[in-house]
């Protein structure tokens, strides 16, 4: 049971990385405290159901992916726009800059990349999740986790490096 | 394995971590071994990897989000346990008046007893009423009160047979119709008055603790005085102004 597990230390222990994975996907700090917030709060409230101590972690990840994905159907704002069709929006991310990305860098050109890409790349980045892990926290299996890392990584370091040869960057497959 | 294959594969390698425990990792890794092409961009591919890795790490919390965390979650354990002592008072609160209202409803008169039907007939009486049928033909009252279903196959006592019937009426009794025959005893009738001896009849099972077969049981209530008995599935309330002595002679 986890109920052991001491509020307090949780919060210390995690909030940051849980923060880290909320900006990547909100790209909007009051939204990202938001989620970070929320995923403590359903935390204190179902925490207790949960019977192994030693997956608190991926519980975490997965909750507050969950809201935000709940945020989302909710919210209309964020049109889908297919990459192709935004090309001319991407930022531009010069080559010998790649090496010295900063946050909001990272961020922005993560954002251009389709959203089913979005959070497995983050975990990829973050916390160097395994892919089972992150097929545990997206509730995906291994396979489309695979997949969806391929290309959203090939994209990524397209843009970042300009190179339109990177491996992965073809259309997306059916999802599975 | 190509070359295009060991770079798609390679896409997935992070330096550092547990990745090239993955067989196609080290298959793959191992052929950037070979082929300087390849080292070559998987050396790009690592340091892209590592300014990625790093960028992200470099999202940082906004300063006292955790103590917000925390502290919000203090208030709403607070306001959880407030809640639950509100829905614990509610509780106990319902539970008392549950107790109370079983106390007291067993104890409540009951407004279907006999006593209660024979107030409310005395006061039909004294207050006033409209006789639906006037008439001095007795049979012609109990035709009218079978029509209308209401008691009509009562029986009089032998100097209630003999006595004037000046009409009746049909009464209601919680839903229970009541036949009232009025009569005359011969006395001079006050001024708009046609009678001055009323008998009430009822189905006995409408009215709890109803007087059972036997003796007559006298009342007084107010100037009226009641005689009760029953007969049969009927019971029959008498009332006249008047003591007992008065009302027995019609019995």
């Amino acid at each position: 049971m986890a109920e052991g597990v001491d509020f307090e230390s949780l919060v210390a222990c995690y909030y940051e990385p849980l923060y880290q994975f909320a900006f990547s996907l909100a790209r909007d700090e009051a939204e990202a405290c938001d989620l970070t917030q929320q995923t403590f709060c359903i935390w204190a409230a179902k925490g207790h159901q949960l019977r192994d101590p030693s997956k608190v972690k991926t519980w975490l990840f997965t909750t507050l992916h969950r809201e935000f994905l709940g945020s989302r159907r909710r919210q209309t704002r964020f049109p889908h726009i297919e990459l192709e069709q935004a090309t001319a929006e991407l930022p531009s991310v010069a080559p010998v800059t790649a090496n010295r990305l900063d946050a909001a860098q990272v961020i922005e050109t993560l954002a251009c990349l389709d959203e089913i890409y979005q959070a497995p790349v983050a975990l990829f980045y973050l916390q160097d999740y395994s892919y089972l892990e992150i097929a545990a926290i997206l509730d995906v299996p291994l396979g489309t986790v695979k997949s969806r890392l391929t290309r959203g990584l090939g994209r990524l370091h397209q843009m970042l490096s300009g190179d339109t040869t990177v491996p992965g960057n073809q259309p997306p497959p059916p999802t599975s | 394995m190509n070359l295009d294959e060991a770079k798609t594969i390679l896409l997935l390698y992070r330096p550092g971590t547990t990745d090239p425990d993955d067989p196609e990792i080290t298959e793959a890794l191992a052929l950037a071994k070979q082929n300087p092409e390849l080292t070559r961009w998987l050396v790009e591919h690592c340091a892209r990897q590592e300014a990625l890795r790093a960028g992200f790490r470099k999202i940082s919390p906004p300063a006292g989000l955790k103590e917000q965390i925390i502290s919000e979650q203090a208030a709403r354990g607070k306001t959880a346990v407030r809640r639950q002592r509100a829905v614990f008072a509610a509780m106990v609160a319902v539970v008392l008046l549950a107790g109370v209202a079983l106390f007291w409803l067993p104890h409540r008169q009951s407004t279907d007893t006999y006593a209660v039907y024979r107030n409310r007939m005395a006061s039909v009486a004294l207050r006033g009423y409209g006789m639906d049928l006037l008439t001095n033909n007795p049979a012609s009252v109990r035709g009218y009160l079978a029509r209308n279903h209401a008691p009509a196959d009562y029986v009089l006592t032998a100097p209630l047979d003999k006595t004037a019937v000046s009409g009746c009426a049909i009464e209601d009794w919680q839903g229970t119709k009541v036949s009232m025959i009025c009569f005359r005893t011969g006395k001079p009738l006050p001024p708009g008055e046609q009678s001055d001896l009323w008998l009430f009849v009822i189905d006995r099972s409408r009215v709890k603790d109803a007087p059972p077969a036997g003796s007559p049981q006298f009342t007084q209530v107010n100037r009226l005085g009641m005689m009760s008995w029953t007969v049969g599935d009927k019971l029959y309330v008498l009332g006249t102004e008047g003591d007992e002595p008065t009302l027995r002679k019609y019995l």
